[in-house]
């Protein structure tokens, strides 16, 4: 029998090529498209219904059709609002920066989306990401950067452990985006020359901090002051959910220099600003920190990315006591670090593990 | 083709149990069609000339047909475009006729075709009286004839329940809005060709059909209008349906539709026994099998085809699915509800909690379903059941 592998298929281009490339490959694919968001119809009773009507699985449907596997929509919106939507709004209310991609990777793809392969007898989950894994000797399972280095979604997997890489499959790893391009558009896909959108999908128009006003209580908000470095009030702010350590814009300051957010105090509203190199960090402290990497050896060299498109900085990891922590030092002074971010520990093309920033170590940590 | 399978994992059997939403079509319908089709001319029914009066002939004959499923007399049936624009003029076509009348009584269970324009009109001032119903889904006449007062232009109740397949009693309130002056409305798509129907025992003044539920095809539909009973048209053009529905007829749904309910007439008796025995059989296998099981809707007054299902300890979305990669085909209730996997308003209203609703599925039978294909779904609906109880196992349901 054909191994059966779900595709978790978003009507992009992505996924909609993976599908139809494992499809090619020989598997037995089952294409499922996740209602995650709200905006679809709330009772049913709607005018602008999604039922039975064009939708934003489109083009997936169109590579079902096209490559005759069965497809599915299923509703997974309740799990992605409490694993995903309230995680993002919480940590902005603590004054951290969260990264949903990372929550839904690990929440909703390989977790709750893994429960429905199982349900549905999937050998494996695929999806869209341009990520590769590779197997070693030993027999492990490696998670390693795409080849095409500028597509790289590794820095959002980094939760993934040995038994998710066995049976997940990322078919566009080893291809770059123009390749993708070109199969989409054989496959006559109508969004093979679609502008690719860097926005949080429940989040459209880009405005975290309106998202969270909405989503939070009033009494959730958490309004302050904007200090200098010498703890005098410049200027007074609504809620520490406006910022971002290392954020410059939308401070509503003027001063005669460019000033950054230094530190965000969710407890008291205070937000510090400062010049530049006053943010430099010389390492971080880790949270729910996943190795990917079988051998645990409790200290180790990387290369540390601490924002999707950082380029990594030399750093020495070293596993704490306390389980799930990990305190990364950089070589020499590093940049600013945003508490709530992922930082994801490379060897070469390899991902090692990451975790979530807690905070930034100072120079007496 | 509405029912060729587009996918090729359809390897084995198709197991089609989802009656309610759309019956396949019968070969006597697809032969009265390719007849149709592979005539010389095809006129107007509007037009003097032969082919004109041919075509008129033919709509006639179907208007005929279909009038006789309901033991209605030929010319109270206005052919639509199917249940959904039935039940829209019969609700607007009503109120239009009573400008005066702001009060419409109807049922918490309704189909969408009538939930929906009425949630329009109570946005636009109308009273939207919803009679709730028990945890059998079954509606209480005494109570909406107590609702029916002098201010109600029409009551509008579905005869079976689409969902869960319960059969309402009109009882007194037929009575009740001839006293106040209101018409009364049955949306009898689901009832229609399952049980027998005849609208001078029910007393009612409109009720909706639909061909596609019957074995016709989809796009056609009827509307029974009493003689006497006074609604205005909702579609304005020509004077064709008696001037209450213009443009130019549907002629081959109308005639697929007279057919099919010619054919469903024919054994009506028979047939739903077989289908009852059928279901219970279904039910007797899977209640064996899945402990905690429980049948949504009444054990009597139900149609005979279908059978609504709550599913211990699953996601019915989950079910759904993996039916349909074993070649089982089911729904989670009405089609439409289906794209939202909303809770069904229904199973809510019949007291059933968000978690049961959305562990329920419906099963309906038909005129193709055989003894294997049942005795097929009883063995795989168990070993899937339990197969997703272990994968994907949600907090237990409440017992129904």
């Amino acid at each position: 029998m054909k191994p059966r592998v779900l595709v978790a298929m978003s009507g992009g281009v992505d996924s909609s090529v993976a599908a139809a490339l494992l499809h090619d490959q020989g598997y037995d694919v089952v294409g499922v498209a996740m209602r995650l968001t709200p905006d679809s119809t709330a009772t049913g009773l709607s005018r602008r219904g999604t039922c039975c009507s064009h939708d934003d699985f489109e083009d997936a449907r169109r590579v079902a059709e096209r490559m005759k596997f069965p497809f599915y929509v299923v509703d997974l919106r309740a799990d992605f609002a409490s694993r995903v939507m309230e995680n993002f709004v919480s940590e902005y209310l603590h004054g951290r920066t969260p990264n949903p991609c990372v929550m839904c990777n690990r929440e909703i793809k390989f977790d709750r989306l893994w429960q429905r392969a199982q349900a549905i007898q999937a050998d494996f989950v695929a999806t869209g990401h341009y990520a590769r894994i590779a197997q070693a000797q030993d027999g492990s399972y490696r998670l390693c950067r795409a080849v095409d280095i500028t597509k790289d979604q590794t820095y959002f997997l980094f939760n993934l452990g040995q038994k998710e890489l066995s049976r997940t499959l990322f078919p566009l790893g080893a291809m770059n985006k123009a390749e993708v391009r070109d199969i989409a558009r054989d496959l006559k896909l109508t969004n093979a020359d679609k502008p690719e959108s860097q926005e949080i999908c429940f989040v459209p128009n880009g405005d975290y901090a309106r998202f969270v006003e909405e989503k939070a209580a009033r009494v959730g908000l958490r309004p302050g002051r904007i200090l200098d470095d010498n703890g005098a009030e410049l200027a007074r702010h609504d809620g520490v959910h406006h910022f971002t350590i290392g954020q410059r814009r939308g401070l509503g300051v003027a001063t005669g220099e460019p000033l950054y957010v230094r530190s965000i105090n969710p407890d008291t509203g205070d937000v510090t600003i400062s010049r530049r190199e006053c943010l430099s960090a010389k390492g971080l402290k880790a949270r729910q920190v996943n190795m990917v990497w079988p051998r645990r050896e409790p200290t180790f060299e990387a290369d540390v990315r601490i924002r999707y498109r950082h380029h990594g900085i030399p750093s020495t990891v070293r596993l704490l006591d306390e389980p799930g922590f990990a305190e990364v030092r950089f070589d020499g002074d590093g940049p600013a670090v945003s508490p709530g971010q992922a930082c994801v520990f490379y060897r070469g093309d390899e991902v090692l593990g990451g975790g979530f920033i807690e905070r930034a170590l100072e120079a007496q940590d | 083709m509405r029912y060729a399978y587009r996918f090729n994992w359809y390897r084995t059997v198709r197991v089609y149990l989802d009656h309610n939403a759309g019956a396949p079509i019968r070969p006597q319908v697809r032969d009265a069609i390719a007849d149709y089709l592979s005539r010389a001319t095809h006129g107007n029914p509007s037009s003097v000339h032969r082919s004109g009066q041919e075509a008129r002939r033919e709509l006639e004959q179907a208007r005929e047909r279909v009038a006789s499923l309901i033991g209605a007399h030929t010319r109270t049936i206005v052919f639509t475009s199917g249940g959904t624009e039935s039940n829209n003029l019969a609700i607007f076509g009503a109120i239009g006729a009573a400008p005066k009348r702001h009060r419409i009584v109807t049922t918490a269970i309704e189909h969408s075709s009538l939930l929906t324009p009425l949630i329009d009109l109570e946005s636009r001032g109308y009273e939207i009286i919803r009679v709730k119903p028990d945890r059998e889904g079954l509606i209480d006449p005494a109570a909406v004839a107590e609702q029916i007062n002098d201010e109600t232009s029409v009551v509008s109740i579905g005869l079976a329940n689409a969902e869960v397949g319960s059969i309402q009693k009109i009882g007194p309130i037929a009575e009740s809005a001839a006293n106040a002056g209101a018409l009364v409305h049955l949306d009898a798509a689901q009832a229609a060709g399952r049980i027998p129907l005849d609208v001078s025992k029910l007393r009612c003044d409109l009720m909706t059909l639909s061909a596609h539920k019957l074995g016709g095809i989809e796009g056609s539909g009827a509307l029974f209008l009493r003689r006497g009973a006074r609604i205005v048209p909702t579609i304005l053009g020509g004077p064709q349906e008696s001037g209450l529905r213009a443009g130019t007829p549907n002629l081959i749904g109308a005639i697929a539709f007279g057919v099919a309910a010619e054919v469903s007439a024919a054994n009506l008796d028979e047939e739903s026994e077989r289908l009852r025995h059928l279901s219970q059989q279904l039910l007797d296998r899977l209640s064996a099998a899945i402990p905690g099981l429980a049948v949504n809707g009444p054990s009597q007054d139900r149609l005979p085809n279908t059978l609504n299902l709550t599913f211990p300890g699953v996601l019915g979305e989950t079910l759904l699915i993996a039916f349909d990669l074993e070649g089982i085909e089911v729904s989670m209730g009405s089609a439409c509800a289906a794209g939202a996997v909303e809770p069904s308003h229904v199973l809510l209203a019949m007291g059933r909690s968000a978690a049961a609703a959305r562990s329920s599925l419906r099963l309906s039978l038909g005129w193709n379903t055989t003894a294997e294909e049942i005795a097929f779904a009883g063995e795989i609906i168990p070993r899937v059941w339990q197969r997703i109880a272990e994968a994907e196992p949600i907090p237990t349901t409440e017992a129904a």
